[in-house]
């Protein structure tokens, strides 16, 4: 019930999703140009060029719903609900993986044909961002909900999170450079499996906080 | 039964009040008095259970249910008003069939405007929406803060009405208005005294 309103907003209002797909198809697309055509020399910046702008694009789209709930007071509302305050929290996070994740996962395999990327690479890029991705989502979560009452949020909220994004952005690059292998694929499954249970319960006691503001 | 004892809150080093008491029971109303800045939104909000830093008990009678409305009343403008009170109310309640919804809506005079967004509505309008939510929902303490600004004068006579209807039934209703309000015009008062 919960993320169909939020899918239903998001469908609703695509600007902010639409936004930062464009960002990272933009990007993309200049980076040869700028750099070189070369696909010699571009096939090696490939898997990192397209995790740091997933990684980008999901900081970016990260307040938007947070904001006008906030705004609106539907996030009051919520946090006195009888719903548990962590399944908000979660269902939250879905909501930003569906309308910025999914589409940036499903968007790679042509983000990789514009950067010369073999195709054996394009299936582990896109492994490592089926694990990867929605640890992003659950990290820019909890950061729009710290920043969510705050003047300038959008301003602090990159700095404030982009740190804690750094070890899946390592993860999931050295998983899919090195083809698969085992280790970090461990690493980055054992990172999912944490974030998915510790941060929606990190970001409902955030929530309550902002709520009393 | 709504109690509260000795209560008293700080803000920003500042005693925003002290030493409150209040009992309002079943069919009784209390309206919160007081200037603005007077703390009248931290009261609700202690009373709602969202703010938790102050000294002193607020005690409800177990099986009651709160609802709460404040200055921002959680009516997304994406959404149609049916769909915004129907989220309103499965929040805490259960489901409810499309007709009963816009019957509480018709009641708050919104007939033409179900399905468009909520942007396109005016303030009061979005109000109505919100307070629509009053005539389905079962919960027994409501906490309605500043409900009838906004307001236009059948909107408020609705809401009166409904408000009346809801202590008749042996609810509890705590509100704060900066209009006098002639049908709550008997009802006990707690004052807070501004910045002391």
């Amino acid at each position: 019930m919960l993320l169909r309103r939020e899918l239903k907003i998001m469908l609703r209002s695509p600007a902010g999703a639409i936004q930062s797909l464009m960002f990272a198809v933009i990007v993309v697309a200049l980076f040869p140009l700028a750099i070189t055509p070369d696909p010699s020399q571009l096939e090696p910046l490939g898997v990192g060029l397209i995790w740091v702008v997933t990684l980008l694009a999901c900081l970016l789209a990260a307040d938007k719903s947070l904001v006008s709930d906030y705004a609106d007071g539907s996030l009051e509302q919520m946090v006195l609900s009888d719903y548990p305050l962590w399944w908000v929290c979660l269902v939250k996070s879905i909501a930003h993986w569906v309308s910025c994740g999914l589409p940036l996962l499903l968007m790679a395999p042509m983000l990789a044909a514009m950067l010369a990327m073999p195709s054996e690479r394009v299936v582990w890029l896109m492994a490592s961002l089926i694990l990867g991705s929605p640890i992003l989502s659950l990290f820019c979560t909890l950061g729009a909900m710290l920043t969510v009452g705050l003047n300038q949020s959008s301003a602090l909220l990159p700095i404030l999170i982009a740190p804690f994004l750094v070890p899946t952005l390592i993860l999931g690059t050295q998983w899919a450079t090195t083809g698969g292998e085992a280790f970090y694929g461990y690493m980055l499954s054992a990172l999912l499996c944490l974030s998915l249970v510790t941060l929606p319960i990190a970001t409902a006691v955030v929530a309550k906080i902002a709520v009393s503001r | 039964m709504l109690q509260i004892e000795s209560l008293s809150c700080f803000r920003q080093d500042r005693h925003l009040f002290k030493d409150l008491n209040a009992k309002v029971l079943p069919g009784q109303a209390l309206q919160i008095v007081g200037e603005n800045g007077s703390g009248k939104t931290t009261l609700f909000k202690i009373l709602a259970g969202l703010f938790e830093e102050y000294e002193g008990r607020v005690i409800t009678s177990d099986a009651a249910q709160l609802l709460y409305l404040g200055h921002r009343y959680g009516v997304n403008d994406q959404l149609t008003p049916i769909e915004n009170l129907k989220f309103l109310l499965k929040l805490n309640e259960n489901q409810l069939a499309p007709d009963v919804l816009e019957a509480a809506l018709t009641r708050f005079q919104l007939r033409a405007e179900l399905d468009q967004p909520c942007a396109s509505l005016s303030e009061g309008q979005k109000k109505r929406v919100a307070l629509a939510r009053l005539i389905l929902t079962s919960a027994r303490i409501w906490l309605l803060d500043e409900a009838f600004s906004a307001l236009d004068a059948p909107g408020r006579a609705v809401l009166s009405e409904v408000c009346q209807g809801h202590l008749a039934s042996g609810g509890i209703l705590v509100f704060s208005s900066h209009q006098g309000i002639p049908e709550f015009a008997s009802a006990a008062q707690l004052r807070l005294a501004a910045g002391s």
